[in-house]
């Protein structure tokens, strides 16, 4: 077995080669709804089971501990609170950001469900911080999670 | 007894683990495969069954993965199966050799696991960014290192732990690892060393990480019958345990990890184990970022929730401490190919009750212990345990 330490990968005899495939994902039966109501009415919304009385935010078309088929939709507003965080300094090839971007798990008041999106508008961040959505306008919405633009500190 | 028939390990076999090996990973499945096989003294023809193991498809960069190694895993005209639990897999595998052999089908089972990550070029963080949601998570730009960012997060938050107690964890294993001929990064290191080390998002920074690697690592499984015609000194497996949490991980605390808890319970009442910190002799907890090792014997029940740091700065867990937690070295000193890894701390634990370790042997007459590996995102987690 090889116990050379190979530092220049292309020192090794190599063939390179792509897999190339691209991708168009439905938004599925809940998330047209769900991205619907963020583009064109700017709200957040969830679904609540009510065999578990959780509101799964992200939406589900079922809750996942009891199975049942969820209908009831609701508008859980635009406000949470900070659950975790992270600063990121580098890009996943390793360079260095230009500015450290804040990374957060925001959890919806009444809600079960979270949200993970970036934190504007502040260079300090703290666990339990409360926060809102800053969603674009509505001409710049195109029925994606960044029709949401960031979290920032409720004033 | 759980199953029809009584399982042991014969045998071991480990390669290399580099950033970069030469061998393709057919010919990593085959190194691995065949030294266990030696170790076991026993030819291919012996072989009824054979699992592999093997992560992401992106790694190694074949689409079929499974088929593609299946030659180098020996095989050839037998029934074959590849089975992949994210990083869950490398302990997984064995527990599905395990059920080949416990449903009284086979009396004997090749466990194979291999991973070449360096072939996903430049780096292989790019494989790890389409594991996430297409439609909620991706267009953010997710990047694997802040989910653990994230988590460690939590987990300092809801204990109050400082990073300097986290980073004793990196220093144990990588100092442990100097010890293990297979290891890529064995180094005496310090807690400023780790504490000085590049930020890659906060609070993880580079000496917190372990690598991505090259290597392979192989089990021979058979059937008590003919554990007792060709060895003096099996080692059994003795509790089987694995549990998925909800896929939706902005859904959890995340501070503790419930489904490492559910598969060690499982396993754990399988092997009769009442009082895991008294009961078990050794442990070989996952251990990809150093604050999982502690997140995870809190979830096996080795301690109380927020007391593994507390346990790792008294020495406790160091190899002559009163609970040896990763001897090899783990994740962060002998490397980390994601399938490949999960079945080292496995070939570990063999070698420790059989007393095989060479230096990394932990002293006393170790009979009892557990090797354990997590994975998908965030939420499944195998046990194993192992008895002599």
């Amino acid at each position: 077995m090889s116990i050379e330490k190979i530092t220049n990968p292309f020192d090794a005899r190599h063939w390179i080669g792509h897999m190339e495939a691209d991708y168009m994902y439905t938004l599925g039966v809940v998330g047209e709804r769900f991205f619907k109501e963020l583009k064109e009415n700017g709200r957040i919304m969830g679904t609540r089971c009510p065999n578990c009385s959780i509101v799964y935010v992200p939406p589900r078309m079922y809750c996942e501990r009891c199975f049942a088929k969820l209908e009831e939709w609701i508008d859980v507003g635009k406000k949470g609170t900070i659950h975790t965080f992270t600063i990121a300094t580098i890009e996943k090839d390793g360079k260095k950001l230009e500015k450290p971007v804040i990374y957060a798990l925001i959890k919806f008041e009444g809600a079960h469900g979270g949200m993970i999106h970036k934190i504007g508008e502040t260079d300090t961040v703290c666990i339990g911080m409360k926060v809102e959505a800053v969603l674009k306008s509505p001409e710049e919405r195109k029925a994606s999670i960044n029709d949401i633009a960031y979290f920032r500190p409720t004033k | 007894m759980y199953g029809k028939k009584r399982v042991a390990i014969v045998g071991a076999g480990l390669t290399l683990f580099r950033r970069r090996l030469k061998e393709t990973g057919k010919e990593l499945a085959y190194e691995a495969a065949k030294m266990a096989l030696d170790a076991a003294g026993l030819e291919l023809r012996d072989i009824q069954s054979v699992v592999m193991g093997t992560a992401p498809d992106a790694f190694d960069g074949v689409h079929m993965k499974g088929e593609y190694l299946a030659d180098g895993a020996g095989a050839y005209h037998k029934p074959y199966t590849r089975v992949f639990v994210g990083g869950g897999t490398g302990v997984f595998t064995p527990l599905a050799g395990w059920w080949h052999i416990a449903s009284g089908q086979f009396d004997t089972c090749l466990v194979v696991c291999e991973e070449k990550m360096s072939s996903c070029y430049p780096h292989p963080q790019y494989a790890f960014t389409t594991i996430f949601d297409p439609i909620l998570e991706r267009p953010i730009g997710m990047n694997l290192i802040w989910i653990f960012a994230l988590e460690m997060q939590r987990y300092m938050h809801k204990h109050n732990i400082k990073k300097e107690h986290i980073a004793l964890v990196s220093v144990k294993n990588k100092g442990n690892a100097l010890d293990h001929p297979c290891a890529q990064l064995a180094a005496r290191i310090t807690v400023d060393d780790v504490l000085n080390s590049e930020i890659m998002a906060w609070p993880v920074q580079r000496l917190d990480v372990s690598p991505t690697s090259d290597g392979g690592a192989a089990l021979v499984l058979v059937s008590e019958d003919v554990a007792k015609e060709i060895t003096d000194n099996p080692v059994w497996i003795d509790g089987v345990g694995w549990c998925i949490d909800s896929t939706h991980w902005t859904n959890r605390d995340l501070y503790y990890p419930d489904y490492v808890e559910y598969a060690a319970r499982m396993a754990y009442k399988m092997a009769g184990i009442k009082n895991p910190p008294k009961e078990i002799d050794v442990a070989e907890p996952y251990d990809p970022f150093d604050y999982k090792e502690l997140h995870h014997m809190e979830g096996l029940l080795l301690c109380k929730k927020g007391e593994a740091p507390k346990l790792t700065a008294e020495g406790v867990t160091q190899r002559d401490g009163d609970l040896p937690i990763n001897p090899s070295g783990g994740l962060l000193g002998v490397g980390n190919p994601i399938a490949a890894a999960g079945l080292m701390k496995v070939c570990e634990i063999f070698w420790q009750l059989r007393g095989e370790a060479g230096k990394r042997q932990i002293p006393g007459d170790p009979r009892t212990g557990i090797a354990q590996a997590w994975g998908d995102l965030m939420q499944y987690g195998s046990v194993i345990v192992l008895r002599r």
